[in-house]
């Protein structure tokens, strides 16, 4: 168990974690420079080593590390930094990412979680040999989806509602009922075309579902967002087997656009940050109640 | 809406291409959402940032970016700004400072049963003891 090169650490040093691989060659890696700007080390135990760097205990104190991350520039720094060194630890082979700012006092802290948890972060990384991250992101547009798709399958328009698309009335039709008839005609269009924006994602992401090895749909971004692109109906990642990548962003683009799509982005390839769970972790997915952005809000709006 | 869309995306067989760096929203969405989480030594509280990135989603790429066009809204959250953090800080150290005060001239009185009390509610209880 031969470490890279260091210098004798500090007593109360600050060991910033980037991700876990196999032992095995890591010229890769040299010459990297990561969040602190201090050298890319390297922590062995066994099968495993950890990618981590040495950070200035006063600069990444609790307290001090809780106030750089709430800054958006300097957060924008951080993760940007955490994700190189990630990305370049990914392009060496299979590697579990660790989720940004995860620091330890000491190399042996560090070791003894590669120990401890041996059995669990082997059999992730052979899960992940040969298969890569790829982001899929989608956008529809609510209104041409419902004018193009609302008429070949209409929804319930409600008791007594004539069909959203029965055109606008005549110019004699001008008494409250036929008002409240149109309105509820709009508001039947807007729920119908958001109905079938949702499902135009539900359809894109069952296709690619079914041609990677794992998936996982982040929480969809708030729409204002996408003012220009019309609403984002799939932000997801799928795993995906290395060689068939090009083949993978290829299908995206064709379900995307069977499923009336206007927009699909490729990211990628990522390190396997969605995936870093393991094959286990999917079955039980995480409460999306507790991490939806409206319970955040909702709980730091008091 | 005012973009021209493409009026039929369905009819051609695939949507073109959008090749783009990862943006600033994608590597925080794995790098702060995703990923081994383990407890390291050192915490911290990710609640805080994660609603920062939740707002940082609705516009932005980029924080330069977003300071281009005049976005700097973390500029006057009290709830990220780390400026409102010193000042509940300093509010907390008054309270306490206000506490002993208080508690010594109760103290003073002779009514040094109230002491531990004071620093609950330092200006109703000095109060009371003096009565």
């Amino acid at each position: 168990m031969s470490d890279c090169a260091a210098p004798p650490l500090a007593a109360h040093d600050a060991i910033w974690v980037y991700a876990i691989r196999h032992s095995g060659d890591h010229a890769g890696l040299a010459g990297l420079r990561g969040i602190g700007r201090g050298q890319i080390r390297t922590l062995h135990s066994g099968p495993l080593t950890a990618v981590v760097e040495s950070v200035d205990p006063g600069v990444f104190s609790a307290e001090q590390l809780q106030d750089r991350l709430s800054d958006p520039a300097e957060l924008e720094a951080l993760a940007r930094r955490h994700h190189d060194v990630v990305a370049a630890v990914a392009a060496l082979g299979p590697t579990l990412p660790f989720r940004l700012a995860t620091v330890y006092r000491t190399d042996e802290r560090v070791r003894g979680l590669l120990d401890q948890q041996r059995d669990e972060f082997c059999h992730r990384l052979g899960w992940l040999a040969g298969r890569t991250e790829c982001g899929i992101k989608a956008w529809a547009d609510p209104d041409s989806l419902f004018t193009e798709r609302g008429t070949a399958e209409p929804a319930d328009p409600g008791p007594g509602g004539r069909p959203a698309n029965a055109g606008p009335p005549g110019p004699a039709d001008r008494s409250g009922a036929a008002y409240l008839s149109r309105r509820r005609a709009e508001l039947t269009a807007r729920v119908e075309g958001q109905r079938l924006a949702a499902r135009c994602g539900e359809e894109i992401h069952a296709a690619l579902g079914r041609l990677a090895v794992a998936a996982h749909r982040h929480p969809p971004r708030d729409s204002r967002t996408d003012v220009d692109e019309g609403l984002m109906v799939l932000n997801a990642a799928y795993l995906v087997e290395t060689a068939q990548l090009s083949q993978f962003a290829e299908s995206a683009q064709v379900s995307a656009a069977a499923a009336g799509a206007l927009k699909v982005v490729v990211t990628g390839p990522w390190p396997a940050y969605s995936f870093a769970d393991g094959p286990d972790a999917l079955t039980c997915t995480r409460s999306l109640a507790l991490r939806s952005p409206r319970a955040h809000l909702r709980r730091t709006s008091r | 809406m005012t973009r021209a869309w493409d009026p039929a995306p369905a009819s051609r067989e695939r949507l073109p291409t959008h090749p783009e760096p990862s943006s600033l929203v994608d590597i925080l969405e794995r790098v702060l959402d995703k990923g081994i989480v383990v407890a390291g030594d050192i915490r911290v509280d990710l609640l805080d940032i994660e609603l920062l990135t939740i707002r940082l989603r609705l516009l932005i790429a980029s924080v330069d970016r977003a300071k281009e066009m005049g976005i700097d809204w973390w500029e006057h959250d009290p709830t990220l700004s780390s400026g409102a953090r010193d000042l509940a800080a300093e509010n907390r150290q008054l309270r306490e400072r206000i506490g002993t005060l208080e508690a010594g001239r109760a103290a003073g009185s002779g009514s040094r049963a109230r002491r531990a009390e004071s620093a609950v509610t330092p200006s109703t209880r000095s109060r009371k003891s003096s009565q």
